[in-house]
């Protein structure tokens, strides 16, 4: 069989082709993913996102590196009207924002003096029913600090706050730092204290 | 010699073609940022509360980057005939309209200290519970739409007031637990139909498989497929929960699944918490852990809530 050497032009047409063969193959392949590129400049580098979410990705950009006015570098509003929350055991349509697979709530409680809020979940360990779990959530309102703290129980399966736990307007401040009581599901109760986030028996 | 002209058009496909692939973010994790949860029982206090937090969280901007401020301000609700929003965690239900005033004093909160980078201000929200509430699929799509709407009103304040340095934006806690999959997708459909932010799906994955990339079962009757749908499909973007190494696993089983027929998913960072609870792992190796296993395909976003963050 006799062996046929390329021509000088067809070998660049040969090139040539092959160039533009992996230029439309990169581009069509974005259009078969339904894609377009888009620069995020905030990303460091060029990504390419599916044309469904490109416009809201652009409407993520800052326009500005800084604000057309100064900002006054202040505290939180000087001025903290106080807004209570009386402490209370929250209703099982009141979201829970620990995740599940942290915890598997059984209920909660709140209470807040208008400048600091408490807030206790108890439950059991996400992966394993058998661990008891309280997540404690404390704001302090007025610098908008938020802290999110978990206290493992051990073998006392799920917990539940007492029914006779701290409500009322009453016990607002008294109850941030105070104690609750928690069923176990053996029957018993420990008891919760809020001031050094540690638990014990009752 | 005259092919040599034309020998860098190939190098440039390759390039273009690793483009078209796969985005590529860096390896190493960004510094986390504080996330809060939103109780209040009075608008007064709602306003003062974000307001607090748009200080405290510029005034502890780690970096020059533009980061995710999350407000999450509970679950969606229907609160009354044509009107939506949310109940917060103290159990109080607020209007749109009202959370968008909260929204606004976060935004004034975040420009009166900021130093450095800029802000993504978004609206959380949640699925808990959406069908005992009394909501509908259709309420649902609608709540998914007008929450992108309060997010666009907030674009529009910010920009009136030259907030150059914020935008706005959405997410959801899209949990399987919390509630069915039919009624979550539609706050991913109504969010998209409305279309304006990216919707930012920081839920969880439970009762998913930890392994392969078939449609396999999750928590409350969900597949594999439905949270790939509340957490890519439209708008949504994943900013997934990862407390535990397991979820990692989880979401990376998410992520080949969508791409066995649709390829590109990616993550927009990752949500957690720091100190990391019990057998569990802390914010920061829960990004690197994400993205050990999906190199490059997760963001530099690092959402934090605890004490560490």
């Amino acid at each position: 069989m006799p062996i046929h050497t390329l021509g000088e032009s067809r070998k660049v047409k040969l090139v040539t082709a092959l160039a533009v063969l992996g230029l439309v193959g990169a581009f069509s392949g974005l259009a078969a993913a339904g894609s377009s590129p888009v620069s995020l400049p905030l990303l460091g580098s060029n990504v390419t996102v599916p044309a469904a979410k490109a416009a809201a990705m652009a409407n993520r950009m800052p326009s500005a590196p800084t604000d057309a006015s100064a900002s006054a570098v202040t505290a939180a509003t000087p001025a903290f009207p106080a807004d209570p929350i009386p402490a209370a055991i929250l209703g099982s349509n009141v979201p829970v924002p620990i995740p599940s697979s942290v915890m598997t709530e059984t209920n909660g409680w709140v209470d807040s003096n208008g400048y600091n809020l408490v807030a206790v979940y108890a439950g059991s360990a996400g992966d394993d029913p058998t661990q008891g779990r309280v997540v404690i959530v404390r704001q302090d309102l007025r610098a908008g600090k938020q802290t999110v703290q978990i206290v493992d129980t051990g073998a006392t399966g799920p917990l539940t706050i007492a029914a006779d736990a701290p409500t009322g307007v009453a016990v607002e401040t008294s109850a941030l730092t105070g104690g609750l009581k928690l069923g176990t599901s053996r029957g018993t109760t420990i008891r919760l204290n809020l001031s050094t986030n540690t638990v014990s028996g009752n | 010699m005259i092919i040599r002209k034309f020998l860098w058009l190939l190098p440039l496909g390759v390039v273009l073609l690793s483009l078209g692939a796969s985005p590529a973010f860096a390896s190493a994790a960004p510094a986390s940022v504080q996330a809060f949860y939103v109780y209040g029982t009075t608008l007064t206090t709602l306003e003062n509360v974000v307001n607090a937090n748009g200080c405290a969280f510029a005034s502890n901007q780690p970096d020059d980057q533009t980061d995710i401020m999350l407000l999450d301000f509970g679950a969606a609700r229907l609160v009354s005939s044509g009107s939506y929003g949310a109940i917060d965690f103290s159990g109080t239900t607020f209007k749109n309209p009202s959370i968008l005033l909260a929204l606004e004093k976060a935004a004034d909160g975040y420009h009166g200290c900021h130093a450095k980078g800029g802000v993504i201000i978004e609206y959380g929200n949640s699925n808990y519970r959406m069908s005992s509430s009394g909501m509908s699929t259709t309420d649902a799509w609608n709540a998914g739409y007008d929450q992108e709407q309060t997010a666009e009103d907030l674009s529009t304040y910010q920009v009136a007031h030259g907030y150059g340095s914020q935008v706005a934006g959405t997410a959801s806690d899209m949990e399987p637990s919390y509630d069915g999959q039919l009624i979550t997708k539609q706050l991913v459909n109504g969010a998209t139909a409305q279309g304006w932010a990216i919707y930012d799906d920081f839920g969880s994955v439970d009762g998913c498989p930890t392994s392969g990339n078939s449609n396999g079962p999750c928590n409350n009757g969900w597949t594999v497929g439905d949270v790939a749908y509340v957490s890519y499909h439209g708008v949504a973007l994943p900013l997934p929960e990862i407390y535990y190494t397991v979820s990692a696993n989880q979401w990376t089983v998410i992520r080949k699944y969508w791409d066995v027929d649709s390829a590109g998913y990616f993550f927009d960072g990752v949500t957690g918490e720091t100190p990391a609870p019990s057998g569990g792992v802390n914010a920061t190796t829960g990004w690197t852990t994400l993205s050990s296993k999906n190199p490059g395909l997760v963001g530099p976003n690092l959402v934090c809530y605890g004490t560490g963050c």
